[in-house]
């Protein structure tokens, strides 16, 4: 049975915070033996004297975490806060952490075989159940990231993940490995042998408008859409030039992002708007497919509400009815913005939808990741944007 | 063979009829298709030029509902703020008040305020959350330097912000390059007395778009600095003048005191010379009436007349003066502490019982009524039985003094919380108000037809106040003249 225990502080002071937080998460392990910590802080406690009173007080052991525009417990959110939690995992659940540095040199996709190498490790003749990979939020090409730890991992494992974000200053995002904070890194953990889990992903964006065909794009760049400047797509539904659009980017990238159509799946992949180039190409957070169909979406505060329930209900439907232990929440910072004041009631419908003993552990991110569940695409893991993404561990 | 030809020519010709009839009704068919798709592409297109019209809508609805969230979540903010910052009472703890939380939920995160010094004739730093220490000694030179700028909206009572100042103009251009921001709202502090200033907000938040309501609100919250700093003025000034109103209370209790001590020493001064006086007056007082009782008595042969009357004069009036110099002496003794009370208990109804029969023959002289009601529960006090009865003594002789034949003497007691309050009242000639604290006083006595009659050392009431002050008591009268009189004392009841 693996245990948890989570602790939170709100302390200024991030040794005080360290200190206290783990605390808390070690009355929730009741003196069991720790094996691993998650650890997620908004960016005003991103220091490295944090991870080194974690390191002590926690007596070493393996530590990944991220840094994020906000934290979630089962308690609520919080813009300003450390949130800790710690695991004791029995003998028969394997697991192995490993992180990767200097991706923009070495590449996304190279980075990613990189570090699946080293996850890797130590796994030969044991069953490998899922991965989590948290990443430096303002890496653009988070998809071949994905694509790299997949050669390694193989394209049909399950991993989840969350890019770091900051306090939507887009200025830096923070990784944390034990006791390094990195940025333009990357760290995961793949835990395996016997452990029951299930993966929920969804957003609630709905398509609207006449769908459109992908004419020209590589990687996570578009350039035409049926045969015009990808921009024109925007212009259009907007009413307004590109030059309007690029100072209302963060907005209008968050309410209408680009949806490439997955046959078979039941909701769209989101995409949402980095920027806006001079040629009327549209930069992506995370790569289209060429000829894919797209369309704009549109969200709505109770749509995307829906969406949380029913990523809980997947996660469920993955577990087969077995009593959910603990679950990680990656939670799309648009979220946060289109739900505003009403951004607690996502947490309430995750709380509410599991038993009052099971742990929340949580971060706001800059994209995610989680695979697909559709037959077509054999349970490939994609980089999602605006969704919630919930890993849910039982037992 | 050519029938054969024919046959195949009439069928052909019959075939490609039929199939122009078919190709014929295809085409209709194609084109009831093509009309079709047509209008399903029109119809398509309409529901995008509807679903342009959704998606701006909706934009519209959403920069309205993020306006709003932010004004509500910075009302919220300032709320809060002005909770804390109205309760704080000292000047200096005001600023420290405001917290990046409350600047960041109203939407800034960079603040500092600063109060002009008249007397220095500068700014001075009050409040910074942002700006490094470089960063805010530029800000402070820009504020020295373009004082007439801030002291104009101090004067004015006027908000700047860039909103109001048009872009591309010098002064938008000093604020966001000085104060490092792209939106900024400066409002003036405006206590009514003291220091005045201004509070500068300001964000690098592009996202941000900074509306009239973010004005109104930082315009709230500087007024709310500025009532906090009045607050805080008139509490320290209150405060202030009430240290000093104590002090003056003290010096004055302590010069009262002073007088006290010496007043207490020149009556205890005195009481001793009275009390030496008095016993050196007692001894030749003792001769004298043995000498004048041994002439009276003819011990040394027959006296003639006029010599007995004046030696019985002698003898009466070394009486009376016998009399004073023991009252005087009782008074200087209770005075100086020398006599204790010997207190216990005692019963208010027994002792009358027995100043009564003492006075029975004088009152039946002089037929005066006397009548007494001291009921069970006013009546068993903690006194000294024999200080008591002389009080009763006291006071009952000289009601019976004053008051004219026919006339009535009542005593009567009650309970008066833990004291017993016993009123003796006569039917008598009365004591003039201006009189009535006096009367108390040692050797007072009214200027009355009675007094000018009946001689009296003045020093009765005296003593009696003193004895029932050492008791702990009260005594008063209560007076009009012709009317009677009610003496009024209290004794601790028996507990």
């Amino acid at each position: 049975m693996i245990k948890v225990g989570v602790g939170f502080s709100e302390e200024k002071d991030q040794i005080a915070a360290a200190k206290e937080a783990v605390r808390h998460a070690r009355m929730g392990i009741a003196g069991e033996k720790i094996s691993l910590a998650m650890v997620f802080s908004t960016i005003d406690f991103a220091h490295t004297s944090l991870l080194k009173t974690l390191s002590v007080y926690m007596e070493g052991v393996p530590l990944i975490g991220c840094s994020g525009a906000a934290v979630i417990s089962k308690k609520g959110i919080y813009k300003h806060g450390l949130i800790v939690m710690l695991f004791s995992l029995p003998a028969e659940v394997y697991f192995n952490v490993a992180s990767v540095k200097d991706i923009k040199a070495k590449t996304p996709q190279a980075a990613g075989e990189e570090l699946g190498e080293k996850l890797l490790y130590g796994f030969q003749n044991v069953r490998r159940d899922v991965g989590i990979i948290l990443s430096d939020g303002l890496m653009e090409e988070s998809s071949n990231l994905v694509y790299g730890l997949q050669d390694k991992l193989g394209k049909s494992f399950p991993i989840v993940g969350g890019c770091a974000s900051d306090n939507l200053a887009f200025k830096k995002t923070y990784v944390y490995s034990n006791e390094e904070m990195m940025s333009d890194a990357a760290c995961g953990i793949v835990l395996g042998g016997k452990l029951n889990f299930g993966i929920g992903v969804k957003h609630g964006w709905k398509p609207l408008g006449k769908p459109r065909r992908i004419t020209r794009s590589t990687g996570n760049v578009v350039y035409e859409i049926d045969g015009v400047a990808a921009a024109n797509i925007y212009e259009e539904y907007l009413a307004s030039d590109a030059q309007q659009l690029r100072k209302e980017l963060k907005r209008i990238s968050i309410l209408y992002p680009l949806g490439v159509y997955l046959p078979g799946e039941e909701e769209y992949l989101l995409r949402n708007l980095v920027s806006i180039q001079e040629d009327g190409s549209l930069v992506l957070l995370g790569n289209v497919p060429q000829d894919s169909l797209t369309r704009l979406m549109i969200g709505t505060k109770e749509s995307c509400l829906e969406a949380t329930k029913q990523a809980i209900e997947e996660v469920n439907r993955g577990l087969f009815g077995r009593k959910i232990n603990f679950v990680l929440v990656f939670d799309s910072i648009s979220r946060y913005i289109l739900l505003g004041r009403q951004a607690e009631k996502e947490l309430n419908i995750i709380r509410e939808s599991l038993n009052p003993d099971a742990e929340i552990i949580g971060v706001y991110t800059y994209g995610e990741q989680a695979p697909l569940m559709a037959i077509n695409y054999q349970g490939r893991t994609y980089s999602h944007n605006q969704t919630v993404t919930v890993l849910g561990v039982a037992g | 063979m050519e029938q054969l030809i024919n046959l195949l020519g009439i069928a052909s010709v019959i075939t490609i009829f039929i199939l122009s009839i078919v190709i014929i009704l295809k085409m209709g068919k194609i084109n009831e298709l093509k009309a079709l798709v047509e209008s399903l592409k029109r119809s398509l297109d309409e529901m995008d030029e509807q679903a342009k019209l959704i998606v701006r809508t909706d934009m519209e609805l959403n920069k309205t509902q993020e306006e709003l969230d932010k004004k509500v979540t910075g009302l919220y903010a300032l709320q809060r703020l002005s909770r804390t910052i109205s309760t704080t009472l000292e000047e200096g703890q005001i600023f420290r008040m405001v917290e990046p939380i409350y600047l960041e939920e109203l939407g800034f995160e960079k603040t500092c305020a600063f109060l002009w010094n008249n007397k220095e004739q500068r700014f001075a730093l009050q409040l910074n959350i942002g700006y490094v220490e470089d960063e805010l000694k530029s800000i402070k030179s820009f504020a020295d330097s373009n004082k007439e700028t801030f002291l104009d909206l101090i004067r004015n009572e006027k908000t700047i912000s860039s909103i109001s100042i048009p872009k591309d103009t010098l002064l938008r251009e000093q604020f966001t390059g000085v104060f490092k921001v792209t939106d900024f709202v400066v409002s003036p502090i405006l206590p009514k007395e003291g220091n005045k200033g201004f509070l500068f907000v300001g964000t690098q938040n592009t996202d941000i778009t900074l509306t009239e309501g973010d004005e109104e609100l930082i315009t709230i919250f500087s007024n709310q600095i500025g009532q906090a700093l009045e607050n805080a003025r008139l509490f320290e000034k209150t405060w202030l003048s009430q240290q000093e109103l104590e002090k003056k209370v003290e010096e004055r209790t302590h010069a009262l005191q002073f007088a006290l001590n010496e007043v207490k020493t020149i009556s205890r001064r005195k009481t001793d010379f009275i009390s030496a006086v008095s016993h050196e007056l007692r001894t030749p007082l003792t001769s004298i009436k043995g000498y004048a009782s041994i002439l009276l008595a003819g011990k040394l042969g027959d006296l003639p007349d006029d010599v007995r009357s004046r030696l019985d004069k002698i003898n009466r009036h070394s009486d009376e003066l016998t009399h004073l110099v023991n009252d005087l002496l009782d008074i200087s003794r209770i005075e100086s502490g020398k006599v204790t009370m010997k207190m216990g208990p005692a019963d208010l109804r027994k002792i009358l019982e027995g100043v009564s029969d003492l006075l029975s023959v004088q009152l039946k002289e002089r037929q005066i009524d006397f009548s007494s009601d001291l009921p069970e529960d006013a009546s068993m006090v903690y006194a000294d039985t024999s200080q008591i009865s002389r009080v009763f003594i006291n006071l009952i002789s000289n009601a019976m003094k004053f008051t004219p034949p026919d006339g009535k003497i009542s005593i009567r007691s009650f309970k008066l919380g833990n004291d017993a309050q016993v009123d003796v009242t006569d039917t008598g000639c009365g004591i003039p108000e201006e009189a009535q604290e006096a009367i108390f006083e040692e050797f007072y006595r009214v200027d009355n037809a009675v007094n000018q009659q009946v001689k009296g050392t003045g020093l009765g009431l005296s003593l009696v106040k003193h004895i029932i002050e050492a008791h702990k008591g009260k005594i008063w009268v209560r007076s009009r003249p012709n009317q009677g009189s009610t003496f009024s004392f209290t004794l601790p009841l028996l507990k």
